[in-house]
């Protein structure tokens, strides 16, 4: 039997498009807010996790790494785990695995995004989500996908574009009372039909911004949470669920792993009728037509009668009988992705305790859900809470509470700060394997291929040796299929992968297309053309173009798009081939790469530590018990405590050793330098903490351990422009 | 709640894998796990994987766990930690009661990365640590701050470089077992002194996958089943300008819970053999001390060569320590076979980082 968990405290930055914070100083903020709430210090709390989305945001290698000291996990057992834009929810979870296990009295759970440093669009980090060698080359981004779910989910449950943008209405104005809020506004449904269309039927109002924030919360046993907090907010129920990475061969429709993850959290949490049991409900809102798709799989409802009926009824307003996002979500407080999701969670913490100031619901709660969704559109991560019935706690520190009052400071552009650009070379050769060999083959050669698995009569696309709905076994034989299929959805799209508009007057139709032969939800994402877009049908018959039998490679590139069918429809029938026999040297390698730079904000102490460099100087910021510490910070990982920016002392700059050092023979790609550079560790005596940098030898000079070094001024904001020199 | 170890199954570890995606390792592993614990598809609960984006070189790497392990729509999460990081939170995650069967996976296909160091480069604070030279630069800093605090020498380090590359010659699935002099390790090739190239674990491919079970599940199912005795985990700070670099708080911290949980006071008596990070050379005489080893015998040590003969492979470096223990602890290691009824595994992520995580295993009824 699990052991009780409650949340019992909630710290969060704002929402913004670009924070002039790093993000350890992001994730710190939130922490400090968060234990503030629960009336703990750091040293109380017994575990720390964290939940964060692609490193591609932050443009950060072991992300979470990175972000042990602003999440407080220095000297903890600290641990990252993450599903996609599923993390924000499954964090609490995993923070409840720590507690309920009884592995731990206390857990710290914060989520943190800095989406801004990736460039061209943080957008562009989608590109390397879709399978490497089957949808890549498409140039596919995270919209194409949503826009062709939303159409497929228009298409089977009768929604126009008109009713599913009354949800972002709702949620953006939901948001105005929310002090995080990023884009909370009083909208109508006009306003959403008449933006910019982005990939029909999406449109730049249909969809949350990206944004830079952090979230934590803390948890605790009952025992813990029954001393510190009038009315703790229990965990009462968690379920998640992953679905297969094969996306074209799923029902977009219905989130069946929301529903299924959904169940397991309504089971531990004795929910029998989710509408008549639960009270308030968060589900994850990228995408207006997303919160619906969700709360028919958090009602347990494939039909979608009850959603459409509430939705239509007013019901999911916050003064409705079933209020849908009261914060306001991610269309109107922000989508800083896993973030998101741990402010859904704050939000039913604020609500099913009474502190949700100027959103809070009117009628009693006991209990109420969250959920989030990520992935290929696989991911469903939910959570029940609720109350016990304690009074309110109306004189909170959320109660009342401002957006001045919470930390988190939105610059226009990364110009405004010092910034530093960084351009990572990231490239890879996939070994593609025997599955995927055969499938490139086959394009080679003008064909379509599949495989099949007897144990579930399913054919599958690509080919694979092994089935993963079989048991995992050998699959029973390869096959060649029609190049014919059926649309099961589509969008028309105006913007590239990384966001940019495409050319004015182009567009690029996307569908994902059912193979003959292979079932109605098995099938590939191509292009269409040859059509005009207003032509475009669900359920339209296409036939693939392929490239001249010269010029093709072995790549979903030698299909150059598909038509739509004319004259003789008769699909041809699959059929059973000798697999090619692939070996080590047929089975070949697909080449990659990540096509992203950066441009990160050196952060708010970062900006102190470059303009006190530019001066030969380094600033050390003055501890809460008036020690010194280097590099200047905003806060302080010991402690989990904010310090004052103002409060520093100045070094003198040549008054540091060197602590160690090393000589370092190749580059940063590992080819030979033609002389060493030497990199130093100076500390400063009396000083807590330490500078790395470069030092500048001259002819006859030896670092050694001990020896005196003084500060060259920067010339500009870099790692490799902090240079020391040895002192005469 | 007791959890055991049920079933194990590998693939690799090779320098390269060419003709095997990714999926198709891990699938083969996961037979073999499976087969080993005599559990079906329908049997397991969950699984953990242990990836992060750049290794994979996907976004949301996580994404493509499920299909492989058989675990599609089941309750799947990824944990960016060592193979034992992700050991460690399926161990809780039984321990809430509400799961029985687990299973535990990770994979290197550290072949496929064409610019390995630009990747780690890439792991370090873009603000203040992320220098225009080799991202082995740390590793040269933490050394001589080691050596200098330590009392241990140049020749000591030198010297795990030779005795774990002539351990791994009698392990089948170390691909990098050698038999080197003092002076070939020293007078390699310097990367960042003190740091030299054969004190450098090299890359290598492979997967492992793993089901442990609750007790409930062990009474069903399971070849040989071993008790996970303690789990534990730990990171020293991320800002490097703070950390101490003689030192691996990380492991401290790891080996404090996994020996409470174990009951271990005396590690060195109570333990039979000890399979600890050596990604660098001088890491595994830093996490000795840290996992209050010293005096041990040398050959408990990486008794099948570690990570210098086994290869560094990523996330699956702790991993492939662990399937080495499972074996010596079930009596089936071999040439490399040491007496051990009890052993402990160490993980540790790497630079730029101090996050290790400990596992002690020890044979049923011990």
């Amino acid at each position: 039997m699990s052991r009780k968990v409650a949340c019992i405290g909630v710290g969060m930055t704002r929402f913004v498009r670009r924070a002039h914070e790093s993000p350890g100083e992001l994730a710190a903020q939130a922490v400090e807010m968060a234990l503030r709430d629960a009336g703990m210090s750091i040293d109380e709390i017994d575990s720390v996790c964290l939940g964060t989305a692609p490193d591609a945001f932050d443009g950060v290698h072991m992300k979470g790494e990175h972000l042990i000291a602003g999440a407080g996990g220095s000297r903890k057992p600290y641990m990252r785990h993450f599903v996609g834009g599923g993390t924000g929810v499954f964090s609490p979870i995993h923070g409840w695995m720590h507690v309920a296990s009884g592995r731990f009295d206390t857990c710290l759970v914060v989520c943190e995004e800095k989406m801004s440093p990736c460039n061209p669009h943080p957008a562009g980090a989608f590109v390397t989500i879709f399978d490497r060698v089957t949808e890549q080359p498409l140039k596919l981004t995270l919209i194409h996908i949503f826009a062709l779910e939303m159409r497929r989910f228009m298409h089977v449950y009768g929604y126009n574009e008109k009713e599913i943008a009354q949800v972002s209405v709702n949620h953006k104005r939901n948001a105005l009372g929310h002090p995080a809020a990023q884009i909370a506004q009083e909208i109508t449904v006009d306003d959403v039909m008449n933006s910019p269309v982005l990939s029909w039927p999406v449109k730049r109002l249909d969809i949350s911004p990206t944004s830079d924030a952090a979230v934590a919360i803390v948890l605790a046993s009952e025992r813990v949470a029954r001393a510190r907090k009038p009315a703790p907010v229990w965990i009462e129920g968690v379920g998640f669920r992953l679905d297969t990475a094969y996306w074209c061969s799923r029902d977009l429709a219905y989130p069946n792993y929301v529903a299924m993850a959904a169940q397991d959290a309504y089971k531990m949490a004795g929910v029998v009728d989710p509408a008549r049991d639960i009270d308030v409900f968060e589900p994850y809102d990228p995408f207006d037509y997303k919160a619906l798709h969700h709360m028919n799989g958090l009602l347990l409802d494939k039909t979608g009668m009850k959603v459409k009926d509430l939705l239509f009824k007013g019901a999911f307003e916050r003064t409705g009988s079933h209020p849908m996002c009261p914060s306001g979500g991610a269309l109107g407080v922000g989508n800083p992705i896993s973030a998101t999701g741990l402010m859904k969670i704050a939000e039913l913490y604020f609500q099913l305790s009474g502190q949700a100031g100027e959103r809070q619901i009117q009628k009693p709660l006991r209990r109420g859900v969250t959920q989030a969704w990520g992935d290929l559109m696989q991911v469903g991560t939910v959570v029940v809470m609720g109350s016990d019935g304690a009074a309110p706690n109306t004189k909170s520190l959320w109660n009342g509470l401002k957006a001045e009052d919470l930390p988190g400071t939105a610059i226009k552009s990364v110009d405004d700060v010092p910034n530093i650009p960084d351009s990572p070379d990231l490239r890879y050769a996939w070994d593609n394997g025997v599955g995927i060999s055969t499938y490139l083959d086959g394009l080679r050669h003008g064909r379509i291929r599949g495989s099949f698995c007897t144990r579930t009569s399913r054919m599958l696309i690509p080919p694979r040796t092994f089935s993963e709905i079989g048991n995992l076994d050998p699959v029973s034989g390869t096959f060649d299929l029609a190049d014919t299929g059926t649309v099961m959805t589509y969008t028309v799209s105006h913007v590239d992968w990384d966001s940019s508009p495409l050319p004015k007057g182009k567009v690029n139709i996307f569908a994902v297309i059912a193979i003959d032969g292979a079932g109605d939800h098995t099938g590939l994402v191509h292009l269409l053309r040859d059509v005009d877009p207003k032509d475009v049908k669900v359920g339209m018959r296409v036939k693939a173009v392929w490239k001249k039998e010269a010029d093709r490679t072995g790549s979903i590139l030698d299909i150059c798009h598909f038509v739509p069918l004319k004259g003789r429809d008769t699909p041809a029938t699959p059929r059973r081939i000798k697999a090619p026999e692939q070996t080590v040297l047929t089975a070949g390698q697909t080449p990659g790469r990540i096509p992203l730079t950066y441009r990160y904000t050196a952060g708010v102490a970062g900006s102190r530590f470059y303009k006190d460099l530019a001066a030969g100087k380094v600033t050390a910021s003055v501890t809460g018990d008036g020690g010194l510490m280097v590099p200047p910070a905003i806060f302080d990982e010991e402690t989990m405590s904010m310090l004052e920016p103002g409060k520093v002392k100045p070094l003198e700059g040549g008054s540091g050793f060197i602590r160690s050092w090393t000589a370092v023979h190749e580059d940063r790609s590992g080819h030979p330098l033609d002389a060493p550079a030497v990199i130093v560790q100076v500390e400063f005596p009396g000083v807590r903490g330490s500078v790395f940098g470069r030092l500048a030898l001259r002819d006859g000079e030896a670092p050694s351990e001990g020896y005196p070094v003084e500060l060259v001024k920067a010339k500009a904001t870099s790692p490799d422009q902090v240079t020391f020199r040895l002192k005469a | 709640m007791g959890v055991s170890v049920l079933g194990i199954g590998v693939c690799g570890f090779t320098p390269t894998s060419t003709g095997l995606s990714y999926r198709e390792m891990i699938a083969k592993a996961a037979k073999m796990a499976y087969s080993e614990a005599g559990i079906t598809l329908d049997d397991i609960d969950g699984a953990v994987s242990c990836e992060e984006d750049l290794i994979s070189g996907y976004s949301i790497a996580d994404e493509y766990t499920p299909d492989q392990l058989g675990v599609v729509r089941k309750p799947v999460y990824t944990i960016t930690g060592d193979f034992l990081h992700g050991l460690a939170s399926a161990v809780m995650q039984i321990q809430t009661g509400q799961y029985d069967v687990l299973v535990v996976e990770a994979y290197s296909k550290a072949s496929n990365i064409l610019t390995k160091d630009e990747v780690l480069r890439f792991g370090y604070d873009p603000v203040y640590n992320r220098f225009g030279v080799s991202p082995h630069y740390l590793a040269g800093i933490e050394m001589r701050s080691f050596l200098e605090e330590s009392g241990y020498t140049f020749a000591d380090v030198a010297q795990v470089v030779v005795a774990n590359r002539k351990a791994a010659v009698s392990n089948p699935l170390a691909p990098w077992g050698a038999t080197y002099t003092l002076a070939d390790v020293v007078e390699s090739r310097p990367i960042a002194t003190p740091v030299t190239e054969l004190m450098i674990a090299k890359p290598a491919d492979g997967a492992v996958v793993c089901v442990i079970g609750s007790d409930k599940a062990a009474a069903s199912f399971g070849r040989k089943r071993i008790r996970i005795a303690g789990t534990g985990w730990g990171s020293g700070t991320s800002v490097l300008e703070r950390r101490d670099h003689a030192v691996s708080l990380g492991t401290a911290i790891a080996a404090g819970m996994a020996y409470r949980d174990a009951g271990i006071t005396k590690p060195t008596e109570q333990i039979d053999a000890f399979f600890v990070s050596d990604l660098y050379a001088h890491r595994q005489l830093m996490h000795l001390d840290a996992l209050q080893l010293c005096g041990c015998c040398p050959a408990t040590v990486n008794p099948n060569g570690g990570a210098l003969g086994g290869g560094d492979l990523y996330e699956a470096t702790g991993g492939a320590r662990f399937y080495e223990a499972v074996c010596q602890v079930r009596g089936e290691a071999g040439a490399c076979q040491v007496n051990a009824g009890r052993v402990l595994v160490h993980g540790w992520r790497g630079l730029p980082t101090d996050s290790c995580a400990v596992a002690i295993l020890e044979a049923e009824g011990r």
